[in-house]
């Protein structure tokens, strides 16, 4: 069930990189509502501003003006404790590549994220994980270090390590971009799930319109501006068919 | 039991950590061994009071070390056997000598006469019942196995002269080597025979020993004797003591092992401090992720500290059985190496500090962790 507020605002948000002459404007006057419960998926070309806009919107990067709305707060307003706290408690992230420590195992790439996290103690921490390992199918798995997993297995806990707080936000950059679309859907369908079954706030930036059908909403990105923004849970093939043939 | 991700790492990346920890065990051994060495070979210079049976040594005004006395009048004597407490007193004589072998050449010795009764102060006790009544022979010594060759004799039996008297050895002992000459123990009335100075001044001695009835009154005699200004008293832990820094700060040896010491814990800050930089810069953009995930940075400077405290303690387990088995090798060899407790304790607390240092070297490398790096 999609919520009938915004869950997270964006506001008249610019952001450029370098100085005087050089200085590239990435963000022009980007404003985007997103819901809870819904999977928005941010598409563009490369170069477009995609990844900024996630950065500003998860409170990893300062934008030059604008303002961010996330659950009533005001994100570049706060300290910088503050919402580092505001990331612990309510925001999930996927990134590019896996990013795992190679010598831990699955289990305790998780547990780790409790335990430091949120000062969880071993026994709740091992619950809660071999619940998500169940979830995602990793149960027998979850004693492998992150070298010894496939390459799907490796997103699968990635994104066990992102849902695991069971977050208001789950931020995800190119969560398909190095998986075969069997494993990429696997994906997608778990992040589906969290929305749908927790509520999560889903903001995906992605290349890959095979995504497209599973989102609830498509914004597209070109030049630092929101060009078009599509409702698609009643017209998904025709604006996924769309898409593909604009990419 | 939960095992920290700190010693898991380490653990399962062995060989990434592997030339950490044996910087930290190399600096371990080097700065515990070289102290060692230069502990048993200072200990030597005081071997003849460690190991004779005399509570309290009086010595000239301001001695510095055993091989720096001068002549005293042996008439003092008195002044020793009149205090209260003391049970025993006696004369004994030390001075450097030139040793001329029978083959050529000559050596410089320490020639030490003490009394040879079985109750004497200053008589080695290793002195068998034999050789003590075979010393009492005019020009009898007694050197230690050690030091044949510098003393170019091939064993008891053989003969050689001191200033020019004969003297012939009739026993050798074991473990008395010594750093400068080699000692050569003989009666009283021996060392006045073949030792110009105390030929010219024949009533003096170089120390006076005495003997306490209750040991633990030693301190007390010694401030008594204080009261003349004209002797030094020193318990015989304290005089062995004055001799070993004597020849410590006087020789500058302290400040060369020092010198090596640092150098070697220099050695072991840089290779531990790159190895855990090199190893935390190698998972950035996984500690990233955690940033991301608003884990505090303190959590991860905390597991870098904790892996350096793991290195330091893999490093000195490591050094220790080497120390051992090396020091062995060097006493084996003829060297004289001691290792007491409190040598361990600070040589591997200080390499323990330097591996933690090295941890807060690698913090730096945190810095570079910035989830934002994850999205370019």
């Amino acid at each position: 069930m999609v919520s009938a507020k915004p869950t997270l605002e964006g506001r008249h948000l610019l952001r450029s990189f370098g100085t005087g002459e050089t200085a590239t404007e990435v963000l022009h006057d980007v404003s985007i509502d997103v819901y809870g419960g819904e999977v928005l998926l941010l598409m563009g070309p490369s170069g477009s501003g995609k990844s900024t806009l996630l950065a500003v919107l998860s409170g990893l990067l300062r934008p030059d003006s604008g303002e961010v709305i996330a659950l009533g707060e005001n994100l570049w307003q706060l300290s910088e404790k503050a919402q580092r706290q505001f990331r612990l408690r309510y925001c999930g992230f996927i990134f590019q590549g896996f990013n795992l420590f190679p010598s831990l195992t699955a289990r305790e790439q998780l547990e780790m994220v409790l335990r430091w996290g949120e000062g969880a103690s071993q026994r709740e921490a091992r619950r809660r994980v071999d619940e998500a390992l169940e979830r995602l199918g990793l149960r027998q798995r979850g004693d492998l270090c992150a070298d010894q997993l496939s390459g799907g297995e490796k997103q699968r806990v990635a994104i066990a390590r992102a849902l695991l707080k069971d977050p208001a936000f789950c931020f995800a950059d190119e969560p398909t971009s190095s998986l075969d679309w069997a494993h990429g859907e696997q994906v997608i369908q778990s992040l589906r799930d969290a929305a749908r079954t927790r509520g999560a706030t889903i903001f995906i930036v992605a290349h890959d319109a095979r995504i497209v059908p599973y989102a609830d909403r498509v914004c597209y990105l070109e030049d630092g501006r929101i060009s078009q923004r599509s409702e698609v849970r009643d017209q998904r093939s025709e604006i996924s068919k769309s898409l593909t043939s604009d990419l | 039991m939960r095992i920290p991700y700190s010693l898991i790492l380490i653990g399962r990346e062995r060989g990434r950590y592997l030339p950490a920890i044996l910087a930290v065990a190399f600096c371990a051994q080097l700065n515990i061994l070289q102290w060692g060495v230069l502990l048993g070979t200072l200990s030597i210079l005081s071997v003849p009071i460690d190991r004779s049976r005399a509570d309290v040594w009086v010595a000239s005004r301001d001695v510095l070390s055993l091989e720096l006395g001068h002549p005293i009048p042996e008439a003092w004597e008195s002044r020793l056997a009149s205090q209260p407490g003391v049970e025993q007193t006696e004369p004994y004589l030390f001075s450097f000598g030139y040793w001329h072998k029978p083959s050529g050449g000559s050596e410089v010795c320490c020639v030490i006469g003490s009394h040879l009764g079985e109750r004497s102060l200053g008589a080695l006790a290793d002195l068998t019942p034999q050789m003590r009544t075979r010393l009492t022979e005019p020009g009898a010594v007694v050197v230690d196995d050690s030091e044949l060759d510098r003393l170019g004799i091939k064993g008891v039996g053989d003969a050689a002269e001191v200033y020019g008297h004969r003297v012939s050895v009739v026993g050798l002992v074991h473990g008395f080597k010594s750093v400068g000459g080699p000692y050569v123990f003989c009666s009283l009335r021996t060392a006045r025979m073949i030792l110009p100075l105390f030929q010219e001044k024949p009533h003096d001695t170089m120390y006076l020993l005495a003997r306490c009835r209750d040991p633990a009154a030693a301190e007390e005699l010694v401030e008594s004797l204080r009261q003349y200004h004209d002797l030094s008293a020193f318990t015989s832990d304290e005089f062995s003591v004055r001799t070993r820094l004597y020849w410590l700060t006087q020789t500058n040896a302290g400040i060369g092992m020092g010198c090596t010491a640092g150098l070697a814990l220099f050695v072991g800050l840089v290779v531990t401090s790159q190895t855990l930089y090199a190893a935390t810069a190698a998972s950035l953009r996984e500690y990233a992720v955690l940033r991301a995930l608003g884990i505090p940075r303190w959590r991860m400077a905390a597991m870098v500290l904790a892996q350096s405290f793991w290195v330091g303690i893999f490093g000195v387990a490591l050094a220790m059985p080497v120390i051992f088995l090396l020091g062995a090798c060097a006493n084996f060899a003829g060297a004289h190496v001691l290792l007491p407790r409190w040598l361990f304790a600070a040589g591997n607390g200080l390499t323990m500090a330097m591996a933690l240092l090295s941890g807060l070297a690698a913090l730096r490398s945190l810095r570079l962790v910035e989830p934002i790096t994850l999205l370019r």
